[in-house]
């Protein structure tokens, strides 16, 4: 009996086992059909493109896209252990760790230029200077599909209970500076050690924590590295203009009391959370993706401009999502007509919806965009997009070599400064040995 | 019938089946209520959130009660078409119930080899296939994966199912010590009656490994129910995820709020099978001791 039973299940496995083995292997390149494969995060606001694909192959019947996913943890992992096989994706872009420096020096990218002969960026309505982003030594490596930029998130139930102003959208509003913005701050904090009470002004997330300092004037990189593939040649911690930008940016939390400490921040939305959700931050500097699920938060919520800083020239970090081709890819050109497919307005319109709030970097359907908020004006969110991107930046992780690492320094290294636990300027020496160290190794 | 003397002193003095209250006994009982308490309020909050609206799961201070119990979170992971949860748990199970068939298959083979049979070089293998515990899985990675796609098997549940047909060389080394510590004698008499080496290893050496059996096949369905990085690397589309990637995939976006109630709901719902899994096979644990009882 238990003879017959062992081999049946014997039996049973091979079969399955030989029966998946045949599947698979199935030549994609019949009658010159070619497929493409979209690699990204799988979060509903990126996987939408599976629903465009019906549309596009029936407008290029040569053309089949794939999609393939993984979660946004791994995508880095999975992304270069496929690259390592061989079997990387056509198209994909930096929705990991890694950036667009990072990819380009370590030769995943192909060089588009070749296949833009007839491309230009004013028929899918895309300002020239996003377009240069992704451009190394005049040659393009990238073409923007998404502009995210820094918004002041603001909670309308608290400036309300605190009979403090909004603040404004506009700009160009010279009223509106770094001081009086800690000023509404003050008024809205309850420093209190009971977690139900306490609440907090602002929580200044503008940029990483490398870039942070860029707001008040002072760059942490020498000039040399947004220009030369992302290396910096020197490293300005020891500067005092840096070293004053730190401690203003950390005098939030311990002097003047008006940002949360990481401990309160943990412990009212997790680990990763983002404590403006909590309902306990009156105002918020952050990337624009956090009003994507604005819809659901609890309370009312504002959008309003970076105020005037110390530097005139960058108040915003913008964040422009491209797609690249990657150089092992076997149909540049297809996969290129498929990222052009994504930017034409009627496809960057129907995004918005589908993606559930994704901002285009097509700017005719970014009119559409601006009205896609529930009790946010289009008109204000307009505004606060067209200042954001004539005073800003472009985001550090894209343009810098090794970003993954260096952010990480910087993150461990300033933990003991919000901890409270540590002065900025015994810090700051620390992360400048060490990043030296860490420069000098990868880019030999 | 005689009749018996209540008053009479027992002939041995009956313990009071209470123990008197000391402080002692007080202190160590709330210390172990304390303990209690901390070691179920993560299970208390996976539990509570899952029971919560998408409104009431960002309240601060966090409920501890749902106000209204959103049961429709459990629904909606089988309903809600872009998260395939439903798809996700057969896909574990699948792989979780043929990785555990085709361990214990290859690994029982191999360790019954090993105890029983002795050649000059059985040591010496036997240490070879030992040292393939000391490699970290990232090291065969890469090549696993140039293997396994040149097959055709790329984004197919065959990568996850198939290696465990080929042994693992811890549950062979858990296996072949067990398989020791049965008796010759039992063989002796097993050949006596007749029985090939086959039957022997069948009918003899497997029943009465039912715990050390029991054992390889908890840790396998284990570590194949909790593996992350495989089926990350070998699957693509989200109808072939396995529950990790699945729950991993649930919050991978930094553009949008984690639904934690819809994650909480999943987490529960993959934490069955273990729990159930861990229940059936202990009773077969204790079983196999039992029969096992040769002196």
């Amino acid at each position: 009996m238990k003879k017959r039973w062992l081999s049946a299940i014997l039996c049973v496995s091979l079969v399955t086992v030989l029966a998946g083995c045949g599947g698979g292997s199935k030549s994609a390149e019949e009658n010159g059909v070619v497929t493409i494969t979209h690699y990204t995060i799988d979060s509903p606001d990126r996987t939408f493109v599976e629903k465009l694909i019906p549309d596009f192959e029936k407008k290029h019947p040569n053309i089949k896209i794939k999609v393939t996913k993984a979660p946004y943890e791994q995508f880095d992992s999975k992304l270069q252990s496929a690259i390592a096989a061989k079997n990387g994706p056509d198209v994909t872009s930096q929705w990991g760790y890694g950036g667009f420096m990072e990819y380009y020096n370590k030769g995943m990218l192909a060089d588009l230029t070749p296949y833009l002969k007839d491309f230009k960026a004013s028929d899918y309505n895309i300002p020239e200077n996003l377009m240069d982003i992704y451009k190394v030594d005049g040659k393009t490596y990238g073409i923007p599909l998404n502009s995210y930029v820094s918004v002041l998130l603001y909670n309308k139930d608290l400036f309300d209970k605190a009979g403090v102003a909004y603040p404004p959208t506009d700009y160009e509003d010279k009223s509106w500076t770094f001081d009086k913005m800690v000023e509404n701050a003050k008024k809205l904090t309850v420093d209190s050690k009971n977690l139900a009470e306490a609440q907090y002004g602002l929580d200044f997330g503008w940029g990483e924590r490398d870039q942070r300092p860029q707001y008040f004037g002072a760059d942490v990189y020498s000039e040399d590295t947004w220009t030369n593939g992302g290396k910096p040649s020197q490293i300005n911690l020891d500067k005092p203009n840096v070293i004053d930008a730190y401690k203003q940016i950390y005098s939030l939390i311990w002097e003047k009391k008006v940002s949360p400490t990481p401990a309160f921040s943990k412990s009212v939305s997790g680990q990763f959370g983002d404590p403006f959700l909590s309902g306990k931050i009156g105002m918020s500097a952050v990337g624009s993706w956090s009003l994507a699920s604005s819809n659901n938060f609890n309370f009312k919520v504002g959008v309003a401009a970076i105020p005037q800083g110390p530097n005139e020239k960058v108040r915003s970090v913008l964040y422009v999502d491209p797609l690249f081709v990657l150089k092992d890819s076997k149909h540049p050109k297809e996969a290129l007509e498929w990222i052009k497919y994504l930017i034409t307005t009627e496809v960057q319109e129907k995004s918005i919806e589908l993606s559930g709030g994704n901002p285009p970097v097509n700017q005719k359907a970014a009119e559409k965009y601006y009205a896609s908020f529930e009790g946010i004006e289009p008109a204000q969110i307009k505004q606060v997009y067209e200042g954001a991107f004539k005073y800003g930046f472009e985001s550090y992780n894209h343009l810098m070599d090794n970003y993954s690492q260096i952010n990480e320094l910087f993150i461990n290294e300033l933990a003991g400064v919000e901890n409270g636990e540590k002065k900025v300027e015994d810090v700051l020496p620390v992360i400048q040995e060490k990043l030296k160290k860490l420069l000098d190794r990868v880019n030999k | 019938m005689e009749q018996i003397n209540l008053a009479a002193p027992a002939p041995v003095p009956v313990k009071s089946k209470r123990r008197p209250l000391s402080w002692n006994r007080i202190i160590g009982f709330i210390l172990l209520l304390l303990v209690t308490v901390i070691m179920l309020a993560p299970l208390w909050f996976m539990v509570t959130t899952s029971l919560k609206n998408s409104k009431e799961m960002l309240a601060f201070p966090p409920t501890l009660i749902p106000q209204t119990f959103a049961w429709e979170n459990f629904s909606e992971l089988f309903t809600n078409t872009e998260i395939k949860f439903g798809q996700q748990y057969m896909n574990s199970l699948i792989v979780g119930v043929l990785a555990v068939i085709g361990t214990l298959l290859s690994s029982s083979l191999v360790a019954f080899g090993f105890a029983r049979y002795h050649t000059k070089v059985s040591n010496l293998m036997f240490m070879l296939v030992l040292s393939t515990l000391m490699l970290p899985y990232p090291a065969i990675m890469i090549p696993q994966f140039l293997l396994f796609t040149k097959m055709g098997m790329h984004d197919t549940l065959l990568p996850l199912i198939l290696p465990n047909f080929f042994g693992s060389a811890y549950m062979i080394f858990l296996l072949r010590q067990f398989f020791s510590s049965i008796p010759n004698e039992l063989y002796d008499a097993g050949r006596m009656d007749g029985c090939s080496e086959f039957r022997l290893f069948a009918n003899l050496t497997l029943p009465l490994a039912g715990p050390a059996l029991a054992t390889c096949a908890i840790f396998t369905f284990i570590w194949n129910w909790n593996d992350l990085l495989t089926p990350v690397l070998y699957l693509d589309s989200q109808e072939n995820f396995t529950l990790p990637v699945g729950l991993a995939s649930m919050m991978s976006s930094k553009f949008r709020l984690a639904p934690w109630n819809l994650l909480m709901a999943a987490s529960i719902l993959s934490s069955l099978p273990i729990i159930v899994l861990f229940t059936v096979a202990q009773r077969r644990f204790v079983e196999g001791i039992v029969l096992t009882g040769i002196k």
